[in-house]
């Protein structure tokens, strides 16, 4: 490095960034880069073509070298553009819990609040085509957790990611914690599409981050990677259903590496999207019940809190028959009839009005009941 | 020198009478059609004069000229061959003109002067009221469905000139008083379990109401589909004529009888626009919607039909008839079907709750094809699974197809009776009249259109389906909440934002 004594012309964050966004980036790279000085100064040793690290390969100096010095600008504009807040492993605001982490990002992009990972944290994760059961049980448990004081960090993927996030944002109480979330692609592209609303809530009230400079797209490899983030954030990792394989087991090895508590709960035998949570049961993770559970684990006081209150509206007796014949796996209206030994359409309205109570769900024709 | 012979011309589904005027003069020998020809009639040149010649008639060495008279469509078919053979045997006064006087002539004519019958022979036929018409004997089943009475047949064109010169007399037809056959349609008995899907067939019969299932391979889509002619009212006897009439029309084969079974129509997904709303050129055939008239319209993998074909079924569905319009002029044909489909609710088929690996884009796409308005269409949507282990093997049995159809049946004269109309054709204006809810049911809906889970149109269908279903228990006074409630659960909506079914 040429070590001259010339002022940057841009804040530091500008150069981080734009280390962050070079082509052929990794974060091995980029944590190694950051090692070496200010980014600036990084910056130009890379401009004027020095290959500072060992074992680089020569086509992604030369890619280095051939970046233009203008995408320093392009990079900080559509950072203010969007509002995004880029924290370096210099930087005291840089979240404490990831400083010892060998495979921690050293430049983070954010929006919202920073503070939200000062308190307690936990991992809510989850397959992307969850049964309506999970679907309950991650909104209920984001809910709880928030209200708790529990920062609930998760995905803002489809499925559980969504629910736990949808109920963090609904806690209420003088304690409620605002939810975190660590997304994979640049912060100004929101993917999935669909939680777009969600997306801008995130940024706007609770916290966004990723390790992605803006305009990056939602490519696949970015999903694993933003998994050990979202480990490595989190004190207590629970799986609410997971597949036998996919992002969520991921995450549970990226929390194992780490030596976090990965906790799981229960699903039904022989529903596919529950095989994983179940796998990691078998396997002596420990079982989530109740958000007591959790709180335990993470050494709260649970007595404080009143227990968990029902708020629907109780099932009339016959209503009870019906649930109680539902049993905990998917079932469709037949297999109800023939069980409860009812007509069809005494079920169907039976089932209708459950679900106006909110006890019961369905998708595709198959009926689930909705438990605590 | 000149003749006018009586014969008839299909547009769309109905026959119409034309004249075919025969000219033999002289001048350079030559033989014309003139009048709006067909590609078809300007062939059948050469068919009459092959067939002439075969028969032992001279073919003058003149000129000749034949016209099409009538109003300035176009015309044809081969079915005109006869009626142009017989035309220039009177202008060359092989036949006198006074023999053919109040007869017509409908009939193809093959190269070796036999007659063949043509499609369409029975609305032709009861085109030509007035006259005694001559068909290919072949083909004296068919017309007999349109006019047992004033109808005459022969074998072969030397055989009607010896006929009508009074050498032979008209050889004898057999007695064809139409006999009624039924189709035999497979019973509902044999459906084990799929107890919802049954109640959501015997309500479609029962209010004329539109089906879509949903459901994965093996769930029985197609098989309580091919069930539901035999629980539909038996056609009348002027529905099964026109069932009857339509089939000729499209060139198929007809059953020995009237049949009063609905027909049921199931066309493949390859189909084009012109099969399924009609179509062709010249000459415009019925379409499947069409065949499917009084009857049921079954489209098997309805996502797999092009997004063009099924959004033409709308405008025919709400009313019950098909316009087409060419450049040489529009006609119009009879729509009145039940429309049953279905689909697999992703493209690998689905499954059990879980099962499917599709991405959401994937599914949001196949299910971009069915438009907002066409899934609207539909009263009915319900959710099918394969049947579970104890359905299968359960030894009861359902009900077998004549007991539903009995109830349906009732419903049927019952709405009839009560606003001349099925319930799936109840006016809006009418609702508050004919299927006035009580309060609560009122409420029901009232939380469903508020929640914004029911769209102004879905809240006029619910009540046409609730009507049907307290009707089909006997209960015909205000409709309770529960009728409400089932009619709801038999209407799922395809949410997009997570691609499924609630």
């Amino acid at each position: 490095m040429s070590g001259s004594l010339m002022t940057a012309r841009y804040p530091q964050w500008v150069y981080a960034a734009a280390l962050a966004a070079l082509p052929l980036q990794t974060y091995k790279r980029l944590r190694m880069l950051m090692s070496l000085g200010q980014p600036s100064e990084v910056w130009e040793a890379l401009q004027e073509g020095e290959r500072l690290l060992p074992g680089v390969k020569t086509e992604c100096w030369r890619a280095w070298h051939a970046v233009p010095s203008q995408s320093l600008v392009e990079i900080a504009e559509s950072c203010i553009d969007n509002d995004i807040t880029v924290t370096t492993n210099r930087d005291s605001r840089y979240p404490s819990v990831l400083l010892g982490d060998p495979h921690a990002p050293a430049v983070i992009f954010s929006k919202g609040n920073l503070q939200s990972l000062h308190h307690r944290r936990v991992g809510i994760v989850g397959t992307r085509t969850a049964t309506q059961q999970g679907r309950y049980s991650a909104r209920h448990l984001g809910q709880s957790l928030a209200e708790a004081g529990v920062c609930v960090v998760s995905g803002l993927a489809r499925g559980i990611d969504y629910e736990s996030h949808v109920g963090a944002f609904a806690a209420t109480g003088d304690i409620a914690a605002m939810p975190c979330a660590v997304v994979a692609s640049g912060l100004n592209k929101v993917y999935p599409p669909e939680h777009h609303e969600l997306w801008k809530r995130m940024g706007e009230e609770a916290l966004l981050l990723s390790e992605a400079p803006p305009n990056a797209p939602a490519e696949t490899h970015r999903f694993p990677l933003r998994n050990r983030i979202l480990a490595a954030l989190s004190e207590v990792l629970v799986v609410v259903e997971s597949r036998s394989t996919g992002g969520s087991m991921i995450t549970v090895r990226e929390a194992m590496k780490r030596d976090i508590t990965v906790m799981a709960v229960p699903g039904a035998v022989k529903v596919p999207s529950c095989e994983g949570t179940n796998m990691l049961l078998r396997d002596g993770c420990a079982p989530v019940l109740d958000v007591s559970d959790v709180l335990v684990a993470l050494g709260l006081d649970t007595r404080r809190h009143a227990g968990v209150v029902d708020t629907r509206e109780p099932p009339t007796a016959t209503e009870q028959l019906v649930l109680e014949a539902m049993g905990n796996a998917p079932c469709t209206i037949d297999e109800l009839s023939l069980r409860t030994n009812q007509r069809v359409v005494d079920v169907a309205v039976l089932l209708g009005r459950l679900e106006a109570k909110d006890w019961v769900g369905h998708v595709d024709g198959w009926w689930e009941a909705l438990l605590r | 020198m000149y003749a006018a012979i009586e014969s008839a011309t299909l547009i769309g589904t109905t026959g119409v009478a034309i004249t075919v005027e025969a000219h033999v003069g002289n001048g350079l020998p030559g033989f014309t059609v003139v009048g709006l020809p067909d590609e078809g009639c300007r062939e059948s040149r050469d068919r009459v004069r092959a067939a002439m010649l075969s028969s032992g008639f001279d073919w003058p060495n003149k000129r000749i000229t034949i016209n099409l008279a009538g109003a300035g469509e176009r015309r044809g078919g081969a079915g005109l061959d006869l009626a142009i053979a017989v035309g220039v045997l009177v202008a060359n006064e092989v036949l006198a003109p006074e023999f053919v006087q109040g007869m017509s002539f409908i009939a193809e004519l093959g190269l070796d002067g036999s007659l063949r019958p043509t499609p369409g022979t029975a609305p032709l036929v009861a085109a030509v009221r007035d006259t005694v018409a001559v068909v290919a004997h072949s083909a004296v089943s068919e017309a007999s469905l349109a006019r047992p009475e004033k109808l005459r047949a022969v074998r072969s064109l030397a055989e009607l000139v010896q006929v009508l010169n009074g050498e032979e007399s008209w050889p004898h037809l057999d007695d064809h008083d139409v006999p009624v056959e039924h189709d035999v349609v497979p019973d509902l008995a044999d459906v084990r379990g799929q107890a919802s899907a049954r109640l959501a067939l015997e309500v479609a019969a029962a209010g004329m109401h539109h089906l879509l299932m949903v459901g994965p391979p093996g769930a029985g889509k197609s098989m309580l589909a091919r069930r539901l002619p035999g629980i539909l009212p038996r056609l009348t006897e002027d529905e099964a004529f026109a069932c009857a009439m339509v089939r000729s029309a499209a060139g198929m084969p007809l059953h020995a009888g009237v049949v009063t079974s609905p027909p049921f129509r199931s066309p493949h997904h390859s189909m084009s626009m012109a099969a399924m709303v009609g179509g062709g050129s010249a000459h415009i055939r019925p379409g499947e919607l069409t065949l499917a008239n009084n009857g049921v319209l079954f489209l098997d993998e309805m996502g797999e039909f092009a997004p063009t074909v099924l959004d033409a079924l709308r405008q025919p569905l709400e009313e019950g008839v098909v316009h087409i319009a060419r450049a040489q002029g529009s006609i119009s044909m009879p729509a009145r079907s039940l429309l049953v489909a279905a689909t697999n609710p992703c493209p690998c088929g689905g499954g059990g709750p879980g099962t499917c690996g599709c991405q959401l884009p994937i599914k949001q796409r196949y299910f971009r094809r069915f438009s907002g308005p066409l899934l609207d269409r539909f009263d009915l949507r319900i959710n099918l699974a394969r049947p579970s282990t104890a359905e299968l093997t359960s030894s009861e049995h359902g009900e077998c197809s004549a007991v539903v159809a009995e109830r349906v049946q009732k419903v049927r004269d019952l709405s009839l009776r009560r606003q001349g109309c099925v319930n799936s054709a109840i006016p809006a204006d009418m609702l508050d009249e004919v299927a006035s809810l009580s309060e609560d049911a009122m409420g029901v809906l009232r939380t469903r259109l508020d929640s914004g889970r029911l769209s102004g149109r879905g809240y006029h269908r619910v009540r046409r389906v609730a009507r049907t279903l307290a009707d089909l228990h006997g209960e015909t006074g205000v409709i309770i909440t529960q009728w409400v409630e089932v009619a709801l659960s038999l209407r799922v909506s395809f949410n997009a934002a997570d691609g499924t079914f609630r």
